[in-house]
């Protein structure tokens, strides 16, 4: 029977449609990969930054806040919380410090996480470092 | 092999040549390639002075070689579907080999065009402009070298591959020109 | 039920079940945190809630993934499981993996769990949905070894077709996918780069073969339309799925740091992902109209036809809207973003793992083909409950993301976070009430299973 449309064609789209496209992908990758270095500045990720991130990982800041618009929305973004107080990094600490164990009555709170100097510093960096990729202009103003 | 189901006779879509599913592609990468065209148009008509001056740099003298060379390949794709017909296998197989080698002179030349402009400092990223133009030649770039491949499978197969394969394949390759046909006046030209 | 090994399924869709009730109890607690902020603080803090209700998800989609494999791969394959030992000992493990996490997220802050789990070892801890142990993260990959194995043995000894080649290729993905959750960069670029390669080209990639696999297993049983034509539709619908998704990861590349060009390929990319919805839509109304039998199941009918729409609508239309960058700039983080990953998650893997459930329990308890009809009406309420008032649980995020959006984000005095949260605090009120039904919903699904009556026939 001379089928108009027949199964293995399908077969055949499926497997050569998925190869091209992942050999495509896996090229954009690789030059994503080489264009990088002149949009994220990573001559500027120091140990401090490195140390910053494990923090921002390690008390699951992404729980309630988003970077670069990812994670939680139940608190603001920081991807550009660093321009927001003023290119402050004391500012950042201050906050973070500043954070009542017991909450706000009735606000949405956020937890004492008790860290230490280094950590605060870090972090703050991690921040600031954080605001400096060029993510095309997103945020598309200061309240993130 | 003439057909002869009679549901499959009274209908139209069998009336196209080659496999219906190769149509299905065609349709979607024609609206690909048109939703590219058009996003390129709207960038074009917000960036005005950057899209004019990019398109001043392209070399117009080879989007015609390219040109020449597709529709050659076409015609001698379509030339060997003819010969395929008339059952003469030699110069089925040797108008299959004129295809492809037309079909190489487009990418020789694209290459050498993409050679030139990156070493005028141009790429993907960068100027708007040309990350329109690498993106949507170079995905044209792609389709070329995969109805190349195509061809390619064709000639191995030779009689084994059937009219109805071969219209399918053919059918393909006249798409990817088509594209060109669309491509080369709007970026370069317009 | 064709061989007695497909019964370790059973086990696998209770604790799915279970961790679902878990899931929309949090889920609940989440949606008065929006509105009450200080509830439960600092016992349980948002993030921690959060982290229960969304790995609780993640987890339970998982059971139901691999007890659907268990029931489907031997019956397609035409042999007995290879191991039915192994598969309940892997459920245990799994099950006590799971549970000892979520006790873990529970009962200590979240940077304690990190020190005595070891993460300085191979940080994978605190980013979103990854936020299990890295010694979890192993234990998961050994269970999913396991669960290839297992499956794996079985496929080759048997009869191969189209429908367990396909899934089998989805839980492979799947699992190598994983695999990327122990790639962590210290540049947040890159990180984020790859943490997509997890979760896009999971939900919006691999899973997406299972979940069409699955939905062409209960349309041919239930329909009894021919297998050729439902396994060619299937390899149309996944090849249409990855030529879309594959690049369509770049509508996650648009402002983290990564290349311009990704915000066109991104776009032009993502704006086609409905097309494979759309399909299945066809796919699963057209093979029921075609039907060559009314199966007595007439509720797991229901689940199919529904998984079609609630997918397309959540996953297709609802992605749709945000996906192309001009509007994405605005929206990207949003409400918005919430309302379309709830309706997408509900209606492609939620329904479809609820779809599974609702054809195969009945066999695996007895039954010749389906439950009583009063326990099928019942459990059809349920349906109903459940998928309006996700519609309007995702209804009232959209009017929520919307307003943010354009006070946020736009205009020439844009308003601050907080102050916008407030603003919109009316919706969060109706966004819990819809959750609320939906927790009713699920209530009543459970109370099915426990309806009795005589064995509907047609």
């Amino acid at each position: 029977m001379n089928e108009i449309f027949t199964k293995s064609m399908a077969r055949n789209i499926f497997y050569g449609g998925s190869l091209f496209f992942i050999l495509v992908f896996l090229g954009l990758t690789f030059h994503t990969e080489k264009t990088l270095p002149e949009r994220d500045h990573r001559e500027n990720i120091t140990e401090e930054v490195v140390l910053g991130k494990l923090v921002w990982e390690e008390n699951n800041c992404i729980g309630c806040h988003t970077l670069l618009g990812e994670g939680a929305y139940f608190a603001p973004e920081l991807g550009n919380v660093y321009k927001r107080f003023g290119n402050s990094k004391e500012a950042i600490k201050g906050f973070i410090q500043s954070r009542p164990k017991e909450g706000i009555p009735g606000r949405r709170s956020m937890p004492q996480f008790d860290l230490s100097d280094e950590e605060l510093d870090a972090i703050a960096e991690f921040l600031k470092w954080t605001s400096e990729i060029n993510t095309n202009d997103w945020p598309p103003n200061i309240q993130g | 092999m003439p057909n002869t189901s009679s549901v499959a006779a009274e209908n139209p879509m069998t009336k196209l040549p080659g496999d219906l599913a190769m149509w299905v592609i065609i349709l979607a990468e024609l609206s690909v390639f048109a939703i590219l065209f058009l996003v390129f148009a709207v960038q074009f008509s917000l960036n005005e002075e950057l899209f004019k001056q990019g398109q001043a740099l392209l070399d117009t003298r080879a989007g015609l070689i390219i040109t020449l060379a597709l529709l050659s390949a076409s015609y001698f794709v379509a030339q060997a579907v003819a010969f395929f017909e008339r059952n003469q296998p030699k110069y089925f197989a040797l108008f299959l080999l004129a295809a492809c080698a037309s079909a190489l002179v487009y990418v020789v030349v694209k290459l050498a065009e993409y050679n030139h402009l990156v070493e005028a400092g141009f790429g993907l990223s960068g100027n708007k402009f040309f990350t329109y133009y690498f993106l949507i030649t170079g995905f044209h770039l792609l389709h070329v070298l995969l109805g190349m491949g195509i061809l390619i499978f064709v000639l191995f197969k030779r009689r084994h591959i059937g009219l109805h394969g071969l219209n399918t394949a053919a059918s393909y390759w006249h798409m990817v020109d088509l594209v060109w046909l669309v491509l080369f006046p709007i970026l370069y030209l317009l | 039920m064709k061989f007695e090994s497909q019964s370790v399924a059973k086990p696998y869709f209770i604790a799915a079940i279970g961790l679902f009730v878990g899931q929309i109890l949090f889920g609940v607690i989440l949606g008065l945190q929006y509105v009450m902020g200080d509830f439960l603080f600092p016992e349980i803090p948002f993030n921690v809630a959060r982290m229960v209700h969304t790995n609780l998800l993640i987890v339970w989609l998982l059971f139901g993934f691999m007890g659907s494999a268990y029931y489907l791969i031997p019956e397609e394959s035409e042999t007995e499981l290879h191991s039915p030992k192994l598969a309940l000992l892997l459920f245990w493990v799994f099950l006590v993996a799971g549970a000892l996490t979520i006790v873990g997220y529970l009962s200590v802050p979240y940077a304690t769990l990190a020190k005595i789990t070891g993460n300085d070892l191979l940080p994978t801890m605190g980013r979103e949905f990854l936020e299990m142990p890295t010694i979890t993260k192993v234990g998961v990959v050994i269970v999913a070894l396991g669960f290839l194995y297992n499956l794996g043995m079985t496929f080759l000894k048997g009869r191969k077709t189209v429908i367990s080649s396909v899934l089998m290729l989805g839980l492979i993905g799947l699992a190598v996918m994983f695999l990327f959750s122990f790639y962590n960069p210290e540049n947040l670029v890159r990180d984020k780069f790859y943490w997509w390669w997890v979760v896009h080209l999971w939900v919006e990639g691999v899973w997406e073969l299972i979940m069409g696999a699955l939905l062409a297993f209960v349309l041919i049983k239930t329909t009894g339309v021919d297998r050729e034509v439902i396994e060619k539709w299937l390899y149309l619908i996944i090849a249409m799925a990855l030529i879309t998704g594959i690049i369509g990861t770049g509508h996650h590349y648009f402002w983290i740091g990564t290349p311009e060009y990704w915000l066109v390929l991104g776009s032009v990319f993502s704006a086609l992902e409905p097309v494979p919805f759309f399909m299945m839509t066809l796919f699963a109304f057209n093979m029921v109209n075609k039907r060559r039998r009314d199966h007595p199941n007439k509720v797991a009918v229901l689940w199919a036809m529904g998984t079609g729409v609630m997918a397309f609508l959540g996953a297709g239309v609802w992605g749709f809207m945000h996906t192309l960058s001009p509007i994405n700039y605005v929206t990207h983080g949003t409400q918005l973003t919430a309302a379309h990953g709830h309706m997408a998650f509900y209606g492609a893997y939620v329904m479809v793992v609820l779809c599974m459930i609702s054809y195969t329990m009945p066999l695996m308890r007895g039954r010749a083909a389906a439950n009583s009809n009063l326990s099928q009406v019942v459990e059809m309420w349920s349906f109903w409950l459940m998928t309006v008032s996700m519609v309007f649980i995702t209804l009232f995020l959209t009017a929520a993301g919307i307003v943010q959006s354009y006070l946020q984000r736009m205009g020439d005095s844009p308003l601050p976070f907080m102050v916008v949260q407030e603003k919109i605090e009316i919706f969060y009120w109706m966004r819990e009430v819809a959750g609320l039904v939906f927790l009713i919903g699920l209530v009543v699904y459970i109370v099915s299973f426990f309806v009795k009556g005589e064995e509907a026939t047609v």
